[in-house]
């Protein structure tokens, strides 16, 4: 789930920052630069972890700052294909489920990969009114929640899941986005629960309790 | 310059999070950590890793290496922390072929004498623990509560 990822960055160090020791200054800048952001093919940023060397210094003509060379580690978060990694229900419909960890948003269970046999139950589409004007929702993705079919029962797909990563992709950023389309999500995590311990949690231990 | 300089558990990222001064403490001002960093301190203290430490960790690494399991699976298991077998098969892969049920038994046991137990299976486990002795209790004063009826003296339960 977390790497360590060395990075080489050439840091433009503010004037602002320089009555700090230096090494506090541009872990600092670091953190500003990196933290909470993606890189693309190294994952989500979680920390600054060390630096491991501090170089330069040099003020370029026509440059306000002075410019370093550092060598740094960064804790990165980057599922890696086939992890098991435990996470909450954030939405459901009839494309799937969207889950969250709490620090990270885009993992994505498609419909093809939930429990089989399973079936999908509409809720009413809540009406959201803005500026005076009634919106319902986007007709293409209805929200819901999916059922497991099982043993003549049906199991709700809900609260705390855990999920097998089967992709981890890091999109183009697009040059014009449709007004209608959901945020750009730089980092993409898809997942499956359609093997035996996965899926919600209190399916596998619920059971236990009624054994004894 | 390295991509993956090397995997970190999650007790090691939650171990860097909190000699950086995160803790559950409600302010959240006084340390000198992000408001990102403290999402992860959020998710990674409500599990397995919250409960480890170094030396159940290279304790369990240790006894592990007499099972043929690939780098992937030791540290999905300590992240993980399968305290049951259903647990286990979605994290080794071809479980039964490769182990087969008393091998899966062994591993899980491992884990459970080398890796404390997450907090919310504790939980559990007090909880069973209480309502077996509150049944007692119960029992126990029906008992008395008959004696007393039949006009016989009260058992001593001291």
């Amino acid at each position: 789930m977390f790497y360590l990822s060395k990075i080489e960055h050439e840091l433009p160090l503010p004037p602002s920052r320089l009555v700090l020791p230096i090494r506090e200054a541009i872990h600092m800048e670091l953190e500003k630069l990196f933290l909470d952001k993606v890189i693309a093919n190294l994952g989500l940023c979680i920390s600054v972890y060390d630096i491991r060397s501090i170089d330069g210094g040099f003020i370029f003509p026509g440059d306000g700052a002075p410019t370093y060379t550092v060598v740094f580690n960064l804790i990165m978060f980057r599922p890696f294909e086939k992890e098991i990694i435990t996470a909450r229900l954030l939405s459901s419909d009839a494309d799937g489920l969207r889950l969250t960890i709490g620090f990270y948003d885009d993992i994505y269970i498609p419909a093809s990969r939930l429990p089989d046999p399973n079936h999908f139950v509409e809720t009413e589409p809540k009406k959201r009114v803005s500026s005076g004007q009634e919106s319902t929702a986007n007709p293409s993705s209805k929200k819901g929640m999916w059922y497991w079919d099982y043993d003549e029962q049906e199991y709700p797909i809900t609260d705390v899941i855990k999920f097998r990563v089967t992709n981890v992709s890091y999109p183009q950023i697009p040059v014009e986005q449709p007004k209608e389309s959901k945020p750009f999500a730089p980092m993409l995590v898809s997942g499956a629960i359609d093997d035996d311990g996965l899926g919600p949690i209190s399916w596998w231990f619920g059971d236990e309790d009624e054994d004894e | 310059l390295e991509c993956n300089a090397g995997a970190l558990t999650n007790f090691e990222v939650l171990d860097f999070l909190r000699a950086k001064g995160a803790s559950k403490d409600p302010t959240r001002v006084i340390a000198k950590v992000a408001q990102s960093e403290y999402k992860v301190y959020d998710y990674l203290v409500d599990t397995a890793a919250s409960v480890q430490t170094r030396e159940s960790i290279n304790e369990f690494l240790t006894s592990v290496k007499q099972h043929d399991l690939a780098k992937a699976e030791v540290l999905n298991i300590l992240n993980i922390g399968p305290a049951a077998e259903v647990e286990l098969y979605p994290i080794i892969e071809d479980c039964d072929e490769r182990f087969g049920d008393e091998g899966v038994l062994e591993i899980v046991e491992l884990v459970k004498k080398t890796l404390p137990l997450p907090l919310n299976m504790k939980q559990e486990e007090i909880t069973k623990v209480d309502e077996e002795t509150a049944t007692l209790k119960n029992e126990k004063g029906n008992q008395i509560s008959q004696d007393q009826s039949e006009g016989g003296e009260q058992m001593n339960t001291s």
